[in-house]
């Protein structure tokens, strides 16, 4: 990264740090301030709760003009996340604007966490099971969570 | 400078040839001849100046690139309105979008706009996302720019060296006319190279010298830059203390370290006037008077002040508590002119109630006080009905004692209760009673083991409380004050958080507001083609094409007053301020994601 990082990229990563939106957490990286390694809590009262889980988030060259690429790195049961951590979440494609920042990106992650949404699915399997029989759903997701988040 | 290079710029622009081509065909006179000659005299003269001012202007613009506003270091602190919510910084060239009054930096707008729709001017507001269009250049506030003008930045050239803070509305003069490390071209003008402003004057200095520390070979012009900030050798005698010291820290060995500075003694605030080199400091120091003080009267000072604020402290205390005196001496010299009806009274008993209920319910017990006809402190309530409360010389204190459910009539104190246990005057201490009056409107019940004698005046009776009320006072703004700010602390978080959940939903009813004209209007050009039959597709939504998109509108509709209804709620969630913050926050969240998720 020859050129110098955008301000709005030094002060969205200052705002991050000095005022933690509770729940999340973005540490940009030493080698790459471009790069964030992201914990989101999964949020109380949902089948993701206690665990922690970690995202990478990488801001193109053209960022803010197009959205940030983010990745869930902990394996999650969502109808919504697909096996490789792939999110379907409309912000992060065509209803990007500009005006969002890194913390409303992360507060619709962890939002989505709370209210997975199976008749949207990129996780084809999981949104078929989420649709038949949810509470298995449910059960399943809290087991991945302990199986693989980390605890809070 | 550029103002009058320009005009004469601007005054050549009639194309030469059509100069030359007018006098040609019939000028046969001298004087016609001449004239044309000047002519081309002064146009040839012109077209130099010109070519000189361009290459002039582009070298200028090659050694000092337009100053990026957005790059700047801010000195001045800017309001949060002032950002763009696009580069984060404060609004360079603000435009406003027509219909929405949002205001972003035309660059970033324009950016935003040919990323996402190449088709100039218009796209949708970043921020609300309603389609819009720049508004005309004058309806940006001058205000606003004047605002964003006066604001202070440091000199983009601070690295190398400038000291300047400087309005940023005058940034670019500065660098162009001003500023001593910008770029300008060499004296020399067979050169070709540039030196920094305050180094013009020294003449050409485009000649190759090696650092006579690091033997590194440079031109003249950058050498004082590598000495001050990379020359890993060079070393000078201070020309003081005549110690080596690395070139580079010279400013600082002056100011810090070198010991042949005069400095003033450290006792100089106390009135030494004394000046001494810092090596024989301590010599001075040894013998000063004032400079041994120092500490100790810093250490004074500083008691002194917390002692200051401690008084100041108690003082509205008492303010308070006097307050508070005045108002319960006028409500029992009130009562002393009549007493008050006991047999009304006995019924209004109220069992004593714990601390957290008897303050929650505070405001309606100063409301009921106007019913008594005297109030009287509440702690006394429950020692007023057990049996053991001692005998009373006075018959009526049983009747009016029960009675003690409200608090003194200050109500612009807050709840005080005295604690049982307050020292009450003996009656023994006390002067023989001075009438019997006061005993009907005595507040107190006895808990002090032997006081079953009549209190002598209300006085001792109110300055004994007095203290009490005092103690339990500082206990209760103590745990106020804490209260309030786990309580602001709790607030403002949650409403961070909610007023970026709401910004996000707006954007998302706006959008699916979008979406749902995109698909009546579809409809509709269906329609007038199809004339009767689609019509009626559309009335029964029954046939597959026109019924699908019918369904779809009416999701979309569906979907619309979900989000209304979401974001109707966040609002008053907003609106309560969280005065219970948190608990609503995980719901909202969820209403976001319902929507958030909707993919239009
Ligand atoms: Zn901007
Ligand atoms: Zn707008
Ligand atoms: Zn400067
Ligand atoms: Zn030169
Ligand atoms: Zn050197
Ligand atoms: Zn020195
Ligand atoms: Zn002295």
């Amino acid at each position: 990264m020859s050129a110098p990082l955008p301000k709005r990229i030094i002060k969205e990563t200052e705002r991050l740090q000095n005022e933690p939106v509770p729940g999340i957490s973005a540490e940009p990286h030493e080698e790459n301030a471009r790069y964030f390694d992201v914990w989101v809590d999964g949020p109380d009262g949902s089948c993701y709760e206690g665990g922690k889980f970690n995202l990478e988030l990488f801001l193109p060259d053209d960022y803010p003009m197009c959205p940030p690429r983010i990745r869930f790195l902990t394996r999650i049961y969502h109808p919504n996340i697909d096996r490789l951590g792939r999110i379907c979440l409309d912000v992060l494609k065509n209803n990007w604007s500009p005006a969002l920042q890194i913390r409303t990106i992360l507060l619709s992650i962890q939002a989505l966490l709370g209210a997975p949404n199976p008749e949207d699915p990129l996780n084809e399997a999981v949104a078929k099971q989420w649709k038949e029989n949810q509470p298995e759903a449910i059960k399943t997701a809290r087991e991945w969570t302990q199986l693989y988040a980390q605890k809070k | 400078m550029s103002d009058s290079n320009s005009t004469g710029h601007s005054s050549l622009s009639p194309p030469p040839p059509g100069s030359r081509r007018s006098p040609s065909p019939g000028g046969t006179s001298v004087s016609t001849q001449i004239a044309l000659r000047n002519m081309r005299r002064l146009e040839a003269r012109r077209n130099m100046e010109e070519n000189h001012y361009l290459t002039q202007k582009a070298r200028n613009c090659n050694l000092n690139p337009p100053v990026d506003l957005r790059a700047l270091d801010y000195v001045s602190k800017y309001d949060d309105n002032l950002v763009c919510p696009i580069c984060r910084c404060p609004l360079v060239d603000p435009v406003l979008l027509m219909d929405c009054d949002h205001c972003f930096c035309r660059e970033c707008i324009r950016q935003t706009w040919t990323t996402y729709s190449p088709l100039g001017p218009k796209g949708d507001c970043p921020t609300c996302r309603m389609p819009a269009k720049l508004g005309p250049r004058a309806s940006t506030s001058k205000i606003l720019v004047n605002i964003l003008d006066d604001l202070v930045v440091k000199c983009p050239k601070s690295e190398n060296g400038c000291k300047s803070e400087i309005k940023r509305g005058e940034v670019q003069d500065h660098i162009t006319i001003y500023c001593g490390y910008a770029m300008v071209e060499c004296k020399d003008s067979g050169c070709g190279q540039s030196v920094r402003r305050k180094d013009y004057d020294l003449g050409c200095l485009h000649y190759n010298v090696s650092c006579e520390s690091c033997q590194q070979n440079m031109p003249k012009a950058e050498l004082e830059t590598h000495w001050q900030l990379q020359c890993p050798d060079r070393q000078v005698k201070c020309d003081l203390c005549s110690s080596l010291i690395y070139y580079r820290d010279r400013e600082e060995h002056r100011k810090e370290a070198c010991p042949a500075v005069n400095v003033p003694c450290p006792g100089a605030p106390l009135g030494c006037t004394n000046k001494s080199r810092r090596a024989h400091l301590d010599i001075h120091v040894k013998g000063c008077v004032l400079a041994k003080l120092g500490p100790v009267l810093d250490a004074q000072k500083q008691r002194m002040d917390e002692q200051e604020s401690a008084h100041k402290l108690i003082n509205r205390k008492l303010e308070i508590l006097e307050t508070g005196f005045t108002a319960m001496q006028d409500i029992l010299s009130a009562n002393r002119s009549g007493p008050p009806d006991n047999g009304s009274t006995e019924t209004l008993i109220v069992p004593s109630r714990s601390r957290a209920e008897s303050t929650a319910t505070d405001s309606t017990r100063i409301a009921s006080a106007d019913d008594y006809d005297f109030p009287v402190p509440p702690s006394n309530r429950g020692s007023a009905i057990e049996p053991e409360s001692p005998p009373t010389t006075n018959t009526t204190r049983s009747s009016t004692t029960p009675r003690t459910t409200a608090t003194p009539r200050s109500l612009t104190s807050p709840p005080l209760r005295p604690a049982p246990q307050a020292p009450f005057p003996r009656p023994t201490d006390l002067p023989p009673p001075t009438t019997t009056d006061f005993d009907l409107a005595s507040p107190f019940s006895t808990t002090a083991p032997g006081a079953d004698g009549p209190y002598s005046s209300p006085l001792h009776h109110l300055l004994s409380m007095h203290e009490s009320l005092r103690d339990e006072m500082a206990r209760v703004s103590a745990a106020l004050t804490e209260l309030d700010g786990r309580h602001s602390m709790q607030i403002l978080n949650e409403n961070l958080r909610t007023r970026d959940e709401i910004a996000y939903l707006g954007g998302q009813v706006a959008g699916m507001g979008r979406q749902v004209h995109w698909l009546t209007s579809a409809q509709l050009q269906r329609q007038t083609p199809g004339g009767s039959a689609a019509a009626r597709e559309v009335g029964t939504g029954a046939s597959a094409g026109g019924g699908g998109a019918g369904g779809s509108v009416e999701g979309a509709v569906n979907a619309m007053s979900t989000a209304a209804t979401a974001l109707r709620g966040a609002a008053r969630v907003v609106n309560v301020g969280g005065g219970q913050g948190s608990p609503t926050s995980p719901g909202m969240r969820r209403g976001v994601s319902e929507e958030g998720r909707t993919k239009l």
